[in-house]
């Protein structure tokens, strides 16, 4: 070694402590302090430089690579999934309102449809057909109020034959009904068991 | 930008090439394990942790035109990442002992002893380089070990070119007590 390279190599490292190196100027350094016949005078500072240097040789493993592109792919899988899902969803949206048209349309036409519908549909082509079933309809409605009638009015005749005084009965409703009570409520005897057949009744009731 | 509305999402996927992560992001893979290893000290986890950041994105190329720096995202991505593994690796101080000492053992050169002194003193080195604060620790990996100019250092950590330098110093100093003293 020189006295010439000496002063190179300790110009370069003051620099280099002072940063003022330009990074080809590191890499001669680097070269420098990793020469195998090294001066022992520059021994202390090799272990820096041979750090680096085994710093820079790092490197990734073979196989990254393949490992990388296999990750990528289960990637590029998980995403097509979501991605079927993207492209569905205006889709079904769309699908959704047309839904909710046609539905909406289709109930719409019914109910509109049912208000058209008249309540009487003439089914008769002859006039005095339908009076004639009409007056039949009629006179059968009105024998079956007939007889109701006749039938109401006979249970009426019942009660007043029995003699009932219903002003005190009212009176007594509220009251406890007594058998006593009862005797003072009917003029004649035989009424007495069909009113005490009526009271018993009541009285059941109100135990119930 | 994220507010674009397009009827169909998927086809802005579909157009966009991946020429940016061929061109720009696989080529800076070595750079960027050997950060990751630098601050894990750990080739399995560092390629794992690499392999989680290409594969993030890779699954969100529509954001890549929106990253200004791809290259200063990605380093200032795994430098977080690594930080991050490495407080949950908590076994970790205990295998990289091992795997060092194991190492010293198995020195190949001529001079059984004198390797054994620098791979004691490199041992030194990476410890103190551990020691140093976060900006000083990366700032002087990017530029001595990737061997990368004061502009890329400061745009890829987006700090200042001038805090490039200082930090660069001050690590370069340090380095410098640390063999002087060693030497004495």
């Amino acid at each position: 070694m020189t006295a010439k390279e000496e002063i190179h190599i300790q110009d370069l490292l003051k620099r280099y402590w002072d940063c003022q190196t330009t990074l080809a100027e590191e890499q001669e350094l680097r070269d420098f302090f990793s020469s195998d016949h090294l001066p022992t005078s520059w021994q202390h500072y090799a272990p820096l430089f041979s750090y680096i240097r085994d710093e820079q040789s790092v490197a990734l493993s073979e196989d990254f690579d393949e490992r990388l592109k296999v990750a990528m792919e289960q990637e590029k899988k998980g995403n097509q999934k979501y991605i079927t899902i993207r492209i569905f969803t205006p889709l079904l949206r769309i699908a959704a309102s047309l839904l909710l048209i046609v539905g909406m349309g289709i109930s719409i036409f019914f109910i509109t449809r049912q208000n058209n519908k008249p309540w009487f549909v003439e089914t008769y082509d002859d006039p005095h057909a339908a009076i004639k079933d009409a007056t039949y309809a009629l006179q059968v409605l009105s024998h079956a109020l007939q007889t109701t009638e006749e039938a109401s009015l006979q249970t009426i005749r019942v009660i007043d034959d029995l003699n009932i005084n219903w002003t005190a009965l009212d009176s007594l409703m509220a009251e406890e009904i007594t058998a006593d009570s009862l005797a003072a409520l009917t003029q004649e005897e035989d009424s007495l068991d069909d009113i005490g057949e009526f009271i018993s009744d009541h009285k059941q009731h109100e135990e119930i | 930008m994220h507010t674009r509305v397009t009827f169909f999402p998927v086809n802005r996927h579909l157009i966009m090439n991946n020429e940016p992560f061929h061109q720009i992001i696989l080529p800076m893979k070595d750079r960027l394990f050997r950060l990751a290893y630098g601050i894990v000290r750990d080739r399995e986890e560092a390629e794992d942790i690499l392999q989680d950041l290409l594969l993030k994105l890779w699954s969100r190329k529509e954001e890549w035109h929106d990253i200004g720096n791809l290259e200063g995202y990605c380093f200032r991505a795994i430098k977080n990442m690594a930080l991050d593994r490495l407080s949950s690796m908590a076994v970790r101080k205990t295998d990289a002992i091992e795997r060092e000492q194991e190492d010293l053992y198995f020195v190949d050169n001529n001079s059984p002893h004198h390797a054994m002194v620098i791979k004691e003193q490199q041992l030194l080195i990476e410890r103190c380089i551990e020691e140093l604060p976060e900006n000083q620790q990366l700032t002087f990996r990017l530029r001595e070990v990737e061997g990368m100019s004061y502009r890329e250092i400061a745009d890829t950590l987006d700090i200042s070119e001038d805090l490039v330098k200082i930090s660069l110093f001050r690590a370069r100093k340090k380095m410098k007590e640390l063999l002087a003293g060693y030497d004495s």
